[in-house]
């Protein structure tokens, strides 16, 4: 199995042997097998009765060779009738026991797969998209049950020509040997003919990506082209694209065109050859009329399977694939190990990190050696360059990734101890880009906590700023957030965010601080529902606001995973160290000193360069 | 269509069509390609009609093998006719689906033409107005789906219809009556399949509907992946997905019931049968001799392309009729300013006055309500406010992006409604929050609005934006080309290209929506002196949540709930609004 899974992999990803595939499938499958030998003996009909049917109607055209009792013609309509009810019927079962079959497995591996996707720990995360994780649930779980359809279908194909081939071999062989000829050729026309689909398709797709997007450019682009008067050109470039389009897709159209037509050229061929063929050896006496049409009608019968058949191998090797990609997604161990489940009582929220070694990726250490003690209470800003491992401090308390050495104790008992879920309900966590589920504001502040009453949350609102906010909102409380909270701006979805925090009173507080531009007056707001969660919580901040490490009572500088400075603002701004170095660079044009000057400066640098 | 004004871009027109209704419309396109419409539906009708010869002819070959005479050549001739046929049948099924394949790709082609002129034609208020990404999905998908109404929609339909009226067409020549079967076919076989698709469309529905469900939240579990564990709410989630899959089973089930249920199917079964008893009955009657028999039988055989074909082809066409829908909707749509080419027409100095002034989209709720302010020729303003507050909907009014709803906005005391909209907008640019930039070269998007400018002209655009030195940074310097090798630029920067273009045109007014957050100090300065520079000698509108440009505006307008709250000098706000006091407080 190992050839087909090259097809998008993943690092997680792994090889099952056949055995272990096969048992893991027939597990999900076992549920379901009353089902499975249902289907299968409903496979075996309709087969069979499809098998029949040539063969009845060619016992009918041997009865006119004389005239007919009246009894017999009704016996042969009535059992063409009766097998093309049966026929119906027996689909009509198998259609609706599949589709169960299917529903049910696909339901529970895709429950298995978003189970296993969700205890996942953040570093799996980073490393994978959850693009991709979403289409393994979905679409792969989806793909595999396809498996059963194809096998069903494939299968009742091809046990119709083959009890179709023994009936025609019994009758006689040498005529047999013309339809089995077709056989190889069919085949082979059908290899062709997923060659060429697949190359002027693979083409094709290129292609029109990139006039795809050209398209998509020059639509999203006529709004600035209208501003600037310049229709003309950007109409010529639409059209040229346009254009290109049109040829590559009539190149394609070409190609797939032809297929079908040969293929239904070369069937009329083969009835050609069979009628000559059989109505010399029915004047021969080898065979009666009926055995002739038998051959005639079974040629149809032979192609279609073949050409399927031809498909049928790859289609296996996509769902056998895709079913490992789901497995391989369960089966990955998560890197954050417990080594207990102990209960946690209400924290009092002190830190400590002794001698912590992280690291994301082998050989690429974040954090070296890291000891940092943070009091109950204590409100730490974390400031220093991209990559410094500000936000390492804050995930590892959050216990999103697991740490290589040292210890990490809470209110003094190591961290690795607690129950997880029990831990993570005594933390508040604002991350740098809010995120909000879609539903209502009053849904994603109760996010953390199931339980928190309206008056409760309307009166902790009313505490920023008025709960002016609110009332921005069309309908309060009960307004929708739209899908991950696109319908409210920025400062609306931190102050939800934060909301959500004050509402669950957590011990500790992290925040990786936004930088998105907000306009000043919600900026207001957002520094007051802050100060409120500061006065209750321990807070560990990632700054990026000059007035978010103004209120932290220490602040430590990192550099390379170590901590260069602490102290406080005021104190490290005049001892004029790295933090000050730091400030000049991320937080001096916060400052009212840089707003007074501004325009003199922007006044004196406009003529410069 | 539109009238052709000087004002709004008019297209080499391709042909007329008809936008009254989908259908028209569609027809009316399909009609131009009448000539390839034709050889597709000869080839349809020759195909099913070769097929039936066919059959026939096996039917010819039983009479011949059976006859107390039996004549070699005749069975060599019918050899031969077959033969003759099945080539036939393969240029002829080549035609039909090859030709409504070459038609549906020129008709995506026209119809994308057609539907990008409309665009381009369209005033700036609709483009303002038209969110992109929707324009987006009808100038690719929704085209693309007209294609699908051809190609393989009318093919599917158009063959299928064929392989169902020969039958029908050739059964006389046996017997008059044997037109029964097929005929009773075609008449159940369209009820049949209404019946089946009627009964289908709900439950398509909720497997549609319930798969987006599942798929959104699943979507968003995992990007908020940090939310989620950070407040516990694992066992949550997984409940709620349980749900969700749950609902996505139950409505597969359902459908795959449905879908077991295949009418037509069984209409097939009963036709065949009926067909047969019908044949023998006459052959025993001596009307019908042996090869009727067999030949009829092999034409009730060619009703299976239709049962089982049209089920999807059908609703290809309808889909395709959606799909046209919208386009013509889009196209349709009416543009409710007027150009006012009579209207004044001469250089902007760039006073603006606001007077009482109140503005709603359509009959909504008022956006701006009783707005009055003055700026002087070259002043700047700065509109301050919360998000939805009105601040965008004020600064579109200016180049009549929208009309004002009541009172009157002037620019050089004259009501902007009496100045021609060309001259108008000539002289005011504006830079939105998102910039678009073509995937061209760095200097060609500078030079996007004055396409005659020399590279040094460029370049001195480029320096007093302070975007000199990143387009350096590049290796290909100005003759960069974005998007390419994996060149992107920043917010920050995009917005310096933007302010470029803007010295290069040189307008009376700047409008500026400035939402770029500075990262760093030094980014910050180069902003702020972009800006400047960009802002000195033109009235300049900037909508921004920094402090700074705050600080050194001439005029401040501070917007709440669509109300000028507060306006003046910094100073005169310090002194008289308490939310301003605020935030210069730290």
């Amino acid at each position: 199995m190992g050839f087909f899974s090259s097809l998008d992999a993943e690092k997680y990803d792994r090889t099952y042997k056949d055995s272990d595939l096969a048992r893991r499938i027939a597990g999900y499958f076992k549920p379901q097998w009353r089902r499975l030998v249902l289907i299968s003996i409903l496979t075996l009909l309709v087969a069979g009765a499809g098998a029949l049917l040539p063969v009845i109607v060619s016992r009918g055209v041997d009865l006119l060779q004389g005239i007919p009792a009246l009894l017999s013609t009704l016996l042969v309509a009535g059992a063409v009738l009766l097998i093309g009810l049966a026929i119906w019927f027996f689909n009509w079962g198998l259609r609706r026991l599949t589709s169960t079959a299917i529903a049910e497995v696909v339901a529970k591996l895709s429950s298995d797969a978003y189970t296993a996707s969700v205890e996942h720990d953040l570093s799996f995360y980073d490393e994978f998209s959850s693009g991709k994780i979403v289409s393994r649930i979905t679409s792969d779980t989806r793909d595999f049950g396809e498996l059963v359809t194809l096998i069903t279908d494939v299968a009742s194909m091809f046990i119709e020509s083959l009890i179709l081939a023994v009936v025609l071999l019994a009758i006689q062989w040498r005529l047999s040997l013309y339809v089995f000829a077709l056989v190889p050729i069919v085949f082979v026309l059908g290899l062709a003919y997923r060659t060429i689909a697949r190359r002027v398709t693979r083409q094709g797709m290129r292609a029109m990506a990139n006039v795809n997007s050209t398209i998509k450019e020059t639509v999203s682009g006529i709004a600035v082209a209208k501003n600037f008067r310049q229709e003309g050109s950007i109409y010529q470039e639409f059209t040229n694209a346009n254009e290109t389009s049109y040829h590559v897709n009539v190149k394609r159209g070409l190609a797939l065109s032809v297929v079908f037509p040969t293929l239904n050229a070369l069937a009329m061929l083969a009835t050609a050859v069979m009628v000559l063929a059989g109505g010399h050896s029915v004047i021969d006496g080898v065979v009666t009329v009926g055995a002739w049409y038998l051959f005639i009608l079974s040629l149809d019968r032979f192609l279609f399977p073949i050409m399927n058949l031809t498909s049928f191998w790859t289609s296996i090797q996509n769902g056998l694939s895709a079913s490992e990609r789901v497995f391989a997604l369960i089966d990955t161990p998560t890197a954050v190990v417990q080594s207990a489940a102990e209960k946690v009582p209400v924290l009092k929220g002190d830190i400590v990190f002794e001698n912590v070694s992280f690291h994301y990726k082998q050989g690429e250490e974040v954090l070296r050696d890291f000891s940092l003690h943070i009091r109950p209470g204590e409100n730490l800003a974390v400031v220093g360059h991209t990559g410094a491992g500000k936000s390492s401090v804050a995930k590892l308390i959050a216990r999103f990734y697991e740490f290589q050495q040292g210890r990490i104790l809470i209110d003094g008992r190591d961290i690795r101890s607690f129950d997880l879920a029990d831990y993570r309900r005594r933390l508040g966590v604002v991350s740098q880009v809010p995120f909000l589920f879609s539903g209502t504001v009053a849904e994603n502040i109760r996010y953390a906590r199931r339980d928190a009453a309206e008056d409760e949350i309307l009166e902790l609102a009313r505490r920023i700023g008025g709960g002016e906010w609110l009332e921005t909102l069309p309908q309060g409380l009960d307004s929708q957030v739209g899908e991950r909270g696109s319908r409210l701006s920025m400062g609306q979805r931190q102050l939800v965010a934060l909301m959500r925090v004050l509402v669950q009173k957590p011990a500790i507080f992290i925040l990786d601080e936004a930088t998105a531009s907000i306009d000043p007056f919600t900026e207001w707001q957002i520094q007051q529902a802050l100060d409120l969660i500061l006065q209750q919580s321990t807070s560990i901040l990632i700054a990026h606001r000059l007035s978010t490490v103004r209120s932290a009572d220490r602040i430590i500088v990192m550099e390379n995973g170590r901590i260069i400075e602490e102290g406080d603002h005021r104190g490290l701004l005049a001892g004029g160290g790295h933090y000050a170095t730091l400030y000049n660079t991320y937080f001096r044009h916060q400052s009212l000193e840089y707003v007074e000057q501004a325009r003199a400066f922007a006044a004196g640098g406009a003529g410069e360069e | 269509m539109e009238q052709s004004t000087t004002a709004e871009f008019t297209s080499p027109q391709q042909y007329k069509t008809d936008r009254r209704s989908p259908a028209r419309w569609v027809i009316s396109h399909g009609l131009r390609q009448w000539w390839v419409l034709i050889t597709a539906l000869v080839g349809a009708l020759g195909n099913a009609g070769l097929m039936a010869v066919a059959s026939v002819q096996i039917g010819v070959a039983f009479n011949v093998v059976s006859a107390p005479i039996f004549d070699p050549q005749a069975l060599l001739r019918v050899f031969f006719i077959i033969l003759a046929a099945g080539l036939g049948r393969g240029v002829l099924q080549f035609a039909r689906n090859f030709g409504f394949e070459y038609c549906a790709q020129r008709i995506e082609r026209n119809v994308r033409r057609e539907l990008y002129a409309s665009l381009l034609s369209k005033s700036m208020t609709f483009h303002n107005l038209q969110p992109v990404g929707d324009t987006m999905a009808r100038a690719t998908n929704d085209v693309r789906e007209v294609n699908f109404l051809f190609s393989p929609g009318l093919n599917m339909v158009v063959g299928s219809l064929s392989f169902l009226i020969f039958p029908l067409i050739a059964a006389p020549r046996y017997h008059i009556s044997l037109m029964l079967v097929p005929g009773v076919f075609i008449a159940l076989y369209f009820i049949v399949l209404r019946i089946y698709m009627r009964g289908l469309a709900p439950i398509t529905e909720e497997v549609r509907e319930s798969f987006g469900g599942l798929n959104i939240r699943l979507a968003e579990s995992l990007d908020g992946i940090e939310t989620v564990k950070g407040s516990a709410q694992e066992s949550g989630e997984i409940g709620l997905f349980d749900t969700n899959v749950t609902r996505y089973k139950k409505a597969i089930i359902a459908q795959g019931r449905k879908e077991a249920k295949f009418l037509p199917l069984l209409l097939y079964a009963v036709a065949l049968a009926g067909g047969l008893l019908h044949a023998l009955l006459l052959f025993r009657q001596g009307l019908v001799d042996l090869g009727g028999v067999v030949g009829y039988f092999g034409l009730l055989l060619m009703l299976d392309f239709p049962t089982f074909a049209s089920l999807w082809a059908y609703s290809r066409i309808s889909l395709g009729l959606a799909g046209a829908k919208r386009i013509l909707e889009l196209m349709n749509r009416e543009n409710n300013l007027d150009q006012n080419l009579a209207g004044h027409a001469r250089p902007l100095r760039g006073e603006v006055v606001f007077s009482d002034v109140c503005f709603r989209y359509g009959e909504g709720d008022p956006v701006l309500e009783n707005v009055s302010f003055k700026v002087e020729p070259g002043q700047t303003v700065a509109i301050v406010g919360q998000t939805g507050s009105g601040k965008t909907s004020l600064a579109r009014l200016i180049n009549r992006t929208y009309d004002v709803s009541g009172g009157q906005l002037l620019v050089d005391g004259v009501d902007v409604r009496d100045w021609n909209l060309e001259n108008l907008r000539r002289n005011i640019s504006i830079i939105e929050q998102d910039i678009f930039l073509f995937s061209r070269s760095i200097a060609d998007n500078i030079a996007f609005g004055n396409p005659e400018a020399t590279r040094e002209q460029v370049e001195a655009a480029a320096k007093a934006a302070q975007a000199h030195e990143f387009i350096l940074s590049f290796a290909d310097g100005y003759d960069t080309v974005i998007g390419e090798r994996g060149v992107t630029l920043s917010g920050g920067q995009r917005q310096r290209l933007a302010l470029a273009r803007a010295f290069l045109t040189d307008p009376r007014i700047l409008i500026l929506d400035d939402s770029t957050s500075a990262i760093d100090s030094a980014t910050e300065d180069h902003i702020q002196r972009a800006i400047y520079a960009a802002a000195r000698g033109r009235t300049t509108f900037i909508i921004t949540h920094r402090l700074s440009q705050i600080r050194w505006a001439d005029l401040i307008l501070v917007i709440r709930g669509g109300r000028l709250v507060a306006s003046g000098s910094h100073e005169d706000l310090l002194r008289e609004s308490d939310a301003y006091r605020r935030i210069f407080n730290e």
